[in-house]
C-alpha cells in the first residue's frame, strides 16, 4: 500500500462520524429471473430504489470483496409486500437477505461530463475511463413539460439525407420514429443523423444521446467506432442496455437516456436522442410484467403498454423561451416483423409520434438507400420548420416522385408509352438515383438544395442513370470549386431567391460545357 | 396451492382454534376432497410461513461479544428510537461484527458495529 492511500485511509478515520440511523428493511422471500418478492418495505413508495444487504453473514473481509452495492427497483406494491427488479446480478440475491428502503427513486447521473462516454442503464461508466467527478443526478421518472411550457416546432434538425430533409424534414422538439424490417437501414439513418450534427454550429449543436436497448454489444461497439471516426463522438452520449443486461435494465434505458438529455434541455441546449430500439424495450417490459405477474392482455403485453411509449415520447418537446428554449428531439425505431405496420406495437408508437421514416426491405433490396418509401413516410410538424430554400425544392420533388410512382405500377402492364410518359418515367428514375445516398454520408443542407434544384431543373436529364450520382458528386465538386459562394449563401439566407437561382442556373450551364462526358 | 392452505391454517389458529383441531378439520377436508397428498407439503409452508411471522415479530440484538455490556445497554436504549414496544427480543453473539452492536427485526435495522464503519471507511477510501 502507497504512502497516498495510508494517508487517505488517515483522514477518513480523522474525519470520520459514526451515525446510527434506523433502516426500514424486509426480506427477500422469492427469487428468480430477475424479479425479487419481498416482504415488509411497508414505507416503501413506487420506484423506489431498495439496497439489497450483501454483508449480513459475511467477514469484513469477505464483505470488502463485495463488487459494489446492489439494488432493485419497487414495481409492485402489494397487501404484504413488495416486488422489485434486481438492476444487476441476480445471482447475488438469496432468499431470506435483508432489503434496505433508501427513500431515494431512481436516478442517473447528467452533466458536461458525460459528453464522449459510454453508459449502462444506470448511468453507470462501462468504457473504462473512470467515474465521474461532477455530475447532477436527473429522475429517471418525470413528468413531461406540460402545455404552457413548450412551444411550436420551429427550428429544423438536419439529418444529412436528402429524402428526409426534403420530403419528412424533422424540427427540433419533434418525435419522429424510425420504422421498418430488420436490416433495412434503420440504426442507420439515426446514426447518420447524429454524423450530420457536426455540422452544426457549435453553439446550435444538439446533443446527441443514443439508446442501445437489446443491440448486440459488437453492434454497439461499431457504432461508437464509427461516431469517432466521423468526429461525432464527442457530442454523442450512449447509453447501452446489451441483449445480455437483464430485462430491468433494458426497459429503464430509454428513459435514463431522456433523464440525461433532460439536464441538457434544462439548461437551454437542443438534444437529439435516438431509442434503438423500442420492440426491443416492449419486450423486456413484456418479460418484467409477466414476471411481476401483472395480468397480460394482447400478445402478452401488460395493459400498460401504451403508456410504457407515451410517456417517454411525451417527455421530447420543445421548451418555450420562458423555459430556457432548450428541446429534445426523439427517434425512437421500430422494427416490424414482414413490413406489418399494423401490429400492436407499430401502431401504438406510430400514433404517439409525430410522423414515421418508413424504410422498406423491398426497396433496400432493388438497391433503393436508404430505402425510404415516401407514400408511407409523413412528418406530421416538421416542414413548419423547414428552411424555405428546401421548401421551394421540396414540392416539386413530392409530386415528381409521386407521379412517376404511379406510373411506374402502370409501366408494368402498359407497352407502348407515349412520349410525355416515358419523359417523366425516365425524369423520375433520376430524382430515386439522386435521393440514394451511401452510408455514414450525410450532407449539408446547402449542398442538398443545390443537388436537388439541379434535379427539379432537369439538369441530369441527359446523363444516363447509371452516371447520375457520379454526376451529382462532380457538381458538388464543381461547385465547391467555381461557386463557394452560392452554396454559403443558400446556408445563410436560407431561401433561394432569384438572383441565387439565376447563379446556379449560370453554374449549372458551366458544369454541362465543363463536363460533356457525363451528358450524351 | 399448498401456500394458501397454510396461511388459512395461520388464520384459524390466529383466531383462537385449537391447533390440534384445526389440524383435524384440515385433514378431513382434504382426504374429502381427495388431496389428502397435499398434507405434507402444507406442513412445510406452513413450517416456512411460522419462520417468517415469527422474525417479523422478534427483534434480534447482536453482540460481537455477550459479555459486552456497554454495548447490550446502548443496543436496549436504542430500541426506544424504534418505537417499539412488548415485542420478544433475542439476543444472540456474532463474532463476524467484530464489535459493537445490531438491532434487526419488525421491519427496522439499526446497526452500529465495527464492521459496518470499517467497510464504510473502506468504501469512502476505495470509491473516492
Amino acid at each position: 500500500m502507497d504512502n497516498a492511500t495510508i494517508e487517505k485511509i488517515i483522514k477518513e478515520i480523522e474525519h470520520y462520524e459514526p451515525k446510527e440511523k434506523v433502516e426500514h428493511t424486509g426480506r427477500v422471500v422469492s427469487v428468480g429471473d430477475g424479479v425479487v418478492a419481498i416482504d415488509g418495505l411497508s414505507m416503501a413508495v413506487m420506484s423506489e430504489i431498495v439496497e439489497f444487504e450483501e454483508t449480513t453473514g459475511k467477514s469484513l473481509k469477505d464483505a470488502m470483496d463485495t463488487e459494489g452495492s446492489l439494488y432493485g427497483l419497487l414495481l409492485n406494491l402489494e397487501e404484504d409486500g413488495v416486488r422489485a427488479a434486481i438492476l444487476g446480478d441476480t445471482a447475488r440475491v438469496s432468499e431470506g437477505m435483508t432489503v434496505k428502503s433508501t427513500g431515494r427513486i431512481l436516478s442517473v447521473p447528467s452533466g458536461e461530463e458525460l459528453l464522449g462516454r459510454v453508459v449502462n442503464a444506470l448511468g453507470e461508466q462501462i468504457d473504462g475511463k473512470g467515474p465521474f467527478k461532477k455530475t447532477t443526478m436527473m429522475p429517471v421518472e418525470r413528468q413531461a413539460s406540460g402545455v404552457i411550457e413548450r412551444k411550436s416546432v420551429s427550428v429544423p434538425l438536419a439529418t444529412g439525407i436528402k429524402a428526409i430533409d426534403s420530403m419528412i424534414p424533422i424540427g427540433r422538439g419533434q418525435r419522429e420514429l424510425i420504422i421498418g424490417d430488420r436490416a433495412t437501414g434503420k440504426t442507420t439513418v439515426a446514426i447518420d443523423t447524429i454524423i450530420n450534427q457536426r455540422y452544426e454550429p457549435e453553439e446550435s449543436r444538439p446533443i446527441c444521446i443514443y439508446v442501445a436497448i437489446g443491440q448486440k454489444e459488437s453492434k454497439t461497439a461499431r457504432i461508437v467506432q464509427q461516431l469517432k471516426d466521423a468526429g461525432a463522438f464527442g457530442y454523442t452520449i450512449i447509453v447501452d442496455a446489451p441483449a445480455s443486461a437483464p430485462a430491468a435494465l433494458q426497459f429503464l434505458a430509454p428513459y435514463s437516456g431522456v433523464a440525461i438529455g433532460e439536464y441538457f434541455m434544462d439548461k437551454g441546449r437542443d438534444v437529439l436522442i435516438v431509442y434503438d430500439d423500442l420492440s426491443k424495450q416492449a419486450v423486456a417490459y413484456r418479460e418484467l410484467s409477466l414476471l411481476l405477474r401483472r395480468p397480460p392482455g394482447r400478445e402478452a403485453y401488460p395493459g400498460d403498454i401504451f403508456y410504457l411509449h407515451s410517456r417517454l415520447l411525451e417527455r421530447a418537446a420543445c421548451l418555450s423561451d420562458a423555459k430556457g428554449g432548450g428541446s429534445i428531439t426523439a427517434l425512437p425505431i421500430i422494427e416490424t416483423q414482414d413490413g406489418d405496420v399494423s401490429a400492436y406495437i407499430p401502431t401504438n408508437v406510430i400514433s404517439i409520434t409525430d410522423g414515421q421514416i418508413f424504410l422498406d426491405a423491398s426497396l433496400f433490396n432493388k438497391g433503393v438507400r436508404p430505402a425510404i418509401d415516401v407514400g408511407l413516410s409523413v412528418s406530421r410538424v416538421g416542414s413548419a420548420a423547414q428552411t424555405k430554400a428546401m421548401k421551394s425544392v421540396a414540392g416539386t420533388l413530392k409530386l415528381e416522385l409521386a407521379q412517376f410512382r404511379e406510373l411506374e405500377a402502370f409501366m408494368q402492364f402498359a407497352q407502348d408509352l407515349d412520349k410525355a410518359t416515358a419523359d417523366r418515367i425516365e425524369s423520375g428514375r433520376r430524382m430515386v438515383e439522386i435521393l440514394k445516398q451511401k452510408n455514414g454520408s450525410p450532407i449539408p443542407v446547402e449542398r442538398q438544395v443545390a443537388v436537388l434544384y439541379a434535379a427539379i431543373q432537369k439538369l441530369f436529364g441527359g446523363v444516363s442513370i447509371e452516371r447520375v450520382r457520379e454526376a451529382e458528386s462532380k457538381l458538388l465538386d464543381f461547385l465547391d470549386a467555381k461557386y463557394p459562394q452560392v452554396l454559403d449563401d443558400i446556408k445563410e439566407i436560407g431561401a433561394l431567391s432569384d438572383e441565387l437561382k439565376k447563379t446556379l442556373g449560370k453554374a449549372f450551364d458551366s458544369f454541362k460545357s465543363a463536363h460533356k462526358e457525363l451528358f450524351n | 396451492m399448498e401456500q394458501a392452505y397454510a396461511m388459512a391454517l395461520w388464520k384459524v389458529i390466529e383466531n383462537g382454534k385449537e391447533p390440534k383441531t384445526a389440524v383435524a378439520a384440515l385433514r378431513s377436508a382434504l382426504k374429502e376432497r381427495g388431496r389428502a397428498a397435499l398434507l405434507p407439503r402444507i406442513g412445510r409452508a406452513f413450517e416456512r410461513f411460522a419462520a417468517r411471522e415469527h422474525t417479523k415479530n422478534v427483534l434480534k440484538i447482536s453482540l460481537s461479544n455477550m459479555n459486552d455490556s456497554r454495548a447490550h445497554k446502548e443496543a436496549v436504549s436504542a430500541l426506544s428510537k424504534l418505537n417499539v414496544s412488548g415485542t420478544d427480543i433475542e439476543v444472540r453473539s456474532d463474532d463476524l461484527l467484530i464489535g459493537g452492536w445490531r438491532v434487526e427485526g419488525k421491519g427496522y435495522l439499526l446497526d452500529a458495529s465495527f464492521k459496518k464503519h470499517l467497510l464504510s471507511i473502506y468504501n469512502r477510501t476505495t470509491q473516492s
